[in-house]
């Protein structure tokens, strides 16, 4: 009998595989090292309009070199007797199949991350509960926790003079939770309490569709020495699909935690909205707006993605389902109007060029936080050397190298750079490569 | 309280985090399940020879832990052995197993107190400190077990021999192999 989880994973993989070579121009270093202005095309509507400089030119498109699936697949030679996937093994672990699909392993692990060891104690007795995470305790988000974006799949137009008309992809993902204070302060080592609720609300989205999109930019004051460029872009979002589940679970303890006569009672309740292809499709309107300062060898830019894009469907259906010793769901409504909104997008970058080498910063917060990035890149002739630094989410430096090689229409990028888990200090390097076509 | 769930939140963290090769460690009080409920104390009355007594088997709730290997289990404990009448040895025996009528099986047996001699009005106190025997050990992966405490008394003279055994303390330590799913 073939193994569910490995045929799902084996479907996934693809997938996954896909999303990563449409915004691999984004993501991987190989192509983009630490900091390269144009990328930034993606973020600054302007972009599209200024010459790049420094003998840089941006490409049609950019796939990643799997690598780290080559390396996955000799670590996993025989993926249908591999523990890892078999729900019956010992070496099964659901966490590190998520971890799998969300982080699919396309670079290359040149030097692995320390695997923190962390012993957990749990103290139990028949009227008490206390844990120690020991080091892992850090790991409790004390607030709400999550993530998401809008990825642009692709973005197929035609523009003369300025103006473009184009299509472009969008998926949308946005997960979030956050434990309740009691169970916080339990993870942080509080006894637990008889007759309290320990819970945690969660909240998840996503979405995708199209957008037919019109825009403008080009250069409205000065040369190409000493300009002013703008972007703007009005999209028209079409939504194909979505889905959404909000909802809050957790359990009450009784009078006596364990063996009692009034056992712990669990409870949960969720709202799920989603609108299928076949609904009506969703819609509403959103812009981008950017711009680029040049002056010599200085580049100032500052974009904003998705403004105002609230996007209305009007026909959702809701079901409504709560568990309290048993389970009960039920539609709450059908033909429902619901909306959902893009994130906000922010980008700023300053770039100096001098002849083929360029500096330049650049922050990008999508509404999860802002992420940094420092470096500068050395172009000879068809050669280019990379290097940078950021900061990672735990608030420690990062860095970052590369190099490229240009071959007439094709070039190939490689970059390696550092990162580090919240256990440990020990920084591990992962390198990406890229063919890009131009 | 299903205390199944109680692992599945405490570790989850930890393991989303990829905490791997971490060793979990549950630290039972064996104690608080026993006391109170007259469990906690096995009278003994043994004639010239060799006796034995119990409590009656008693459920303990655990978190459950999935999958994952139990290490060891070591206990720790005291125990005072009140006689009244007569001499000889008391030993103390645990039975663990899966169900009550379980615990009645020889093979139960997980640990063996070495006998200690006691005579006349006296209390004797006692340790019990030892690794379970490694049988004992996947049981402690389910999310309740039972456990029967046994006295064999040992009487080489010719006055009845009787008092009881009070269990004062019993701690588990349990060590697993972090995996919970």
């Amino acid at each position: 009998m073939r193994n569910p989880l490995r045929t799902s994973l084996v479907g996934v993989l693809p997938v996954a595989f896909m999303l990563a070579v449409a915004s691999a121009s984004a993501q991987v270093p190989g192509s983009t090292a630490y900091f390269q202005p144009g990328t930034l095309a993606r973020y600054n509507a302007a972009y599209r309009s200024v010459p790049m400089r420094g003998g840089r030119q941006m490409p049609s498109i950019t796939i990643p070199l799997p690598l780290g699936l080559v390396q996955f697949f000799n670590d996993h030679p025989h993926l249908e007797d591999d523990p890892m996937f078999n729900p019956d093994s010992t070496g099964f672990n659901p966490v590190q199949i998520l971890n799998l699909i969300f982080n699919l392993p396309i670079n290359l692990e040149l030097k692995k991350p320390p695997t923190p060891t962390n012993d957990v104690f749990i103290g139990i007795g028949k009227d008490s509960l206390q844990v120690d995470l020991g080091a892992a305790k850090v790991l409790i988000p004390q607030d709400e926790v999550g993530f998401g974006g809008v990825t642009r799949v692709s973005d197929i137009g035609w523009g003369m003079k300025g103006f473009r008309v184009s299509v472009m992809g969008w998926i949308q993902e946005e997960i979030k939770f956050a434990l309740g204070d009691t169970l916080i302060a339990f993870f942080n080592g509080q006894p637990a309490q008889n007759n309290t609720r320990y819970a945690v609300t969660g909240h998840g989205l996503a979405a995708a569709g199209l957008a037919p999109t019109i825009g403008y930019n080009g250069r409205v004051v000065g040369d190409s020495m000493h300009g002013l460029y703008v972007g703007a872009a009005v999209h028209y979002y079409l939504g194909a699909a979505y889905g959404s589940s909000s909802g809050n679970g957790g359990f009450t303890t009784g009078d006596t935690l364990f063996g009692g006569p009034t056992p712990v009672k669990f409870d949960a309740a969720a709202l799920t909205q989603y609108s299928t292809l076949g609904h009506t499709l969703g819609h509403g309107v959103g812009a981008d707006i950017g711009f680029v300062y040049v002056s010599g060898p200085v580049e100032i830019g500052f974009g904003i993605n998705d403004i105002g894009a609230t996007i209305t469907w009007p026909d959702t259906r809701q079901d409504s389902s709560f568990y309290k010793d048993s389970t009960y769901s039920r539609t709450t409504g059908t033909g429902v109007k619901t909306t959902t909104k893009l994130p906000v997008t922010y980008a700023g970058d300053v770039a100096v060029t001098i002849n083929s080498t360029t500096f330049g910063l650049a922050v990008v917060d999508g509404g999860e936080g802002a992420t940094l990035r420092l470096g500068g890149e050395q172009r000879m002739g068809p050669f280019a050397l990379r290097g940078g630094l950021g900061r990672d989410q735990h608030k420690r430096v990062q860095f970052g190298g590369g190099a490229g090689v240009r071959m007439g229409p094709v070039s190939f990028d490689v970059g390696v750079w550092t990162h580090a888990n919240a256990l440990s200090s020990e920084r591990s390097v992962t390198m990406g490569t890229s063919l890009s076509i131009y | 309280m299903r205390a199944k769930w109680v692992s599945l939140l405490v570790l989850a963290a930890a393991a989303a985090a990829a905490c791997g090769i971490g060793k979990a460690v549950l630290v039972v009080d064996l104690y608080s399940f026993i006391k109170g409920s007259g469990q906690d104390t096995i009278p003994y009355f043994v004639p010239p020879g060799t006796v034995t007594a119990s409590n009656t088997p008693r459920r303990t709730s655990l978190p459950g832990a999935g999958a994952s290997i139990v290490d060891s289990v070591t206990i720790v404990g005291t125990l005072d052995l009140q006689n009244q009448t007569g001499a000889g040895t008391i030993g103390l025996q645990l039975y663990v197993a899966a169900d009550s009528a379980g615990s009645y099986l020889p093979g139960a047996l997980a640990l063996n107190v070495p006998a200690k001699p006691v005579s006349g009005a006296a209390t004797v106190p006692d340790t019990i400190r030892g690794r379970l025997a490694p049988g004992a050990d996947s049981l402690f992966r389910r999310d309740e077990v039972w456990t029967r405490f046994q006295v064999t008394g040992s009487n080489g003279g010719v006055t009845l021999m009787q008092g009881r055994a009070v269990l004062k303390s019993i701690q588990l330590t349990i060590v697993l192999d972090d995996k919970l799913f």
